[in-house]
């Protein structure tokens, strides 16, 4: 389904383009980083996941802000992250 | 701007996107990626589960399950109950907010070879934590207050732990005054308008110090109070609070209380560090910047601990209400405690030992309450300044002292 290729499509941003594993724990994913939160241990929204990645917080950069990801891999990230996180 | 140039400046920015991705998953995050895998791993404990709600990191599997509210493994915030009925809050319901991973004992090794590099003096100099331990002796006790505690009251969508009243504590601290490692490298040097400290756990992340190290610059004045901590009432600061050495700087937010502390410097400019140019500013709404206030001295404030909601209802007839106090970078005067939402007022007294104006003060105030609903405020004041009623809106939602947001609302029954 569509929502699958978006899930698809969001473990390879999170692990590759944008490097989320790097700093975050995410069962899902496979990720072991420690610097961030762990994502299985919070509950997040689409809505909320945007926020942080689009304007970052401390060490996490914007990546909205910054242009590091496009607008819609933000929108593909987020749906993956709200879908994974807090399982 | 024609279609062409709006093509050429898409490329330049895709461009340096592709810089960009370089470095954060590039070498940099597979640095991180590296050192992270192999250091601190954290898996969430299921030994204390309370109903409903997640076990405690490994790192601080040691706390008190009960006292803490787990918004993340990063983010651990206190019960309002649980801050402490004696004044001190214990080390097992301390908060946890963590910039950077708290460091393991194998990242620290022998903690009395532990260094810190003391600079912007006349003789620049480093000394172990076992010669630390020869310049002076001190103890002090002062509150530790995340920047954002009562971010969790604001009404805009604030990034962040949803901090109510709980990332606060009153710590007795032991260690060596500042002043006593500076004299020993001869005093500070004229130009300095600064002491800027600087943590070592970045770097076993393997991220850029400029985006990763917490070094945060407060004005120079703050060395008169401030200590090199190696004890946290009464054991040695356990690695979650950044031992086996912290800057403790008395009447600062928390974040300027520099954990595994790496290096102290006297500097004429501010840290050019995120977490001091752009992180922990006080900006309206929208705003943001290195031009706005940093979070440096605490302003003043109080909340009711006890009876809370979190009690449930209470009994009709004699109530004691109690709370805590602190003046800020002034010693807390007085405090007055409303039950009708702040209609009326009554000046509530302060019990307990007075453990200086960085401290907070209990304090108490016995009332009779009949059945039906009540609202409990707080205001105190250190002489100047007393609390406001309403919050001051900013963005990162920084700062939170007024009183009406932090009251409580019970029932008598």
């Amino acid at each position: 389904s569509a929502d699958d290729a978006k899930m698809l499509k969001g473990l390879e941003i999170f692990n590759e383009t944008a490097g989320c594993a790097a700093c975050h724990i995410l069962k899902a994913a496979g990720s072991e980083g420690n610097v961030g939160p762990n994502l299985d241990t919070v509950s997040l929204t689409v809505e909320s996941v945007k926020e942080m990645v689009t304007y970052g917080l401390g060490v996490m950069p914007a990546y909205g802000e910054e242009g590091i990801l496009t607008k819609e891999e933000i929108d593909i990230v987020s749906f993956y992250v709200a879908n994974s996180a807090g399982k | 701007m024609s279609e062409m140039e709006v093509g050429y400046m898409k490329k330049i920015k895709n461009k340096l996107n592709v810089n960009r991705r370089n470095f954060l998953s590039g070498t940099a995050a597979l640095a991180g990626l590296a050192a992270t895998a192999s250091v601190v791993p954290i898996t969430i404990s299921n030994a204390n589960h309370k109903e409903g709600t997640k076990g405690l990191p490994n790192f601080i599997s040691w706390k008190n399950r009960d006292a803490l509210i787990v918004h993340s493994d990063k983010g651990i915030e206190t019960h309002r109950s649980a801050i402490g009925e004696s004044l001190i809050t214990p080390n097992r319901n301390v908060y946890i907010r963590n910039n950077m991973p708290t460091m393991s004992d194998s990242q620290i090794g022998d903690k009395n070879s532990w260094e810190v590099s003391i600079e912007g003096v006349k003789n620049p100099k480093t000394f172990s934590l076992a010669q630390l331990k020869k310049l002076g002796h001190t103890t002090i006790a002062t509150i530790l207050q995340c920047s954002g505690n009562g971010r969790g009251y604001f009404e805009h969508k604030v990034r962040g732990s949803q901090w109510k009243t709980g990332a606060a504590a009153c710590v007795i601290w032991t260690g060596v005054p500042v002043k006593a490692v500076v004299d020993a490298c001869g005093g500070i040097r004229s130009e300095a308008v600064f002491m800027t400290s600087a943590g070592v756990d970045h770097v076993p992340t393997g991220l850029a110090p400029k985006k990763a190290m917490v070094e945060r610059s407060v004005p120079k004045k703050v060395y008169l109070d401030a200590i090199l901590a190696w004890e946290m009432n009464g054991v040695p600061l356990p690695n979650a609070h950044g031992g086996p050495l912290r800057m403790v700087t008395p009447g600062y937010f928390g974040i300027n209380n520099v954990k595994h502390l790496g290096k102290v410097a006297f500097t004429t400019k501010e840290s050019a560090v995120k977490y001091m140019k752009t992180s922990y500013r006080i900006s309206p709404i929208g705003k943001k910047g290195p031009q706005y206030p940093s979070c440096w001295e605490m302003p003043v404030k109080s909340w009711i601990t006890r009876p809370t909601d979190e009690t449930g209802t209470v009994k009709a007839g004699k109530v004691q209400i109690v709370g805590v106090a602190m003046g800020g970078t002034r010693k807390v005067r007085s405090v007055k405690v409303s039950v009708d939402g702040g209609k009326s007022w009554k000046r509530a007294r302060f019990v307990g030992p007075d453990l200086g104006k960085f401290a907070w003060r209990q304090f108490a105030l016995e009332t009779t309450l009949s059945s039906g609903t009540y609202n409990i405020a707080s205001l105190a004041s250190n002489g100047p300044d007393k609390q406001p009623k309403l919050r001051m809106e900013n963005r990162r939602g920084y700062a939170h002292n007024g009183w009406m947001d932090h009251s409580v609302n019970i029932t008598v029954v």
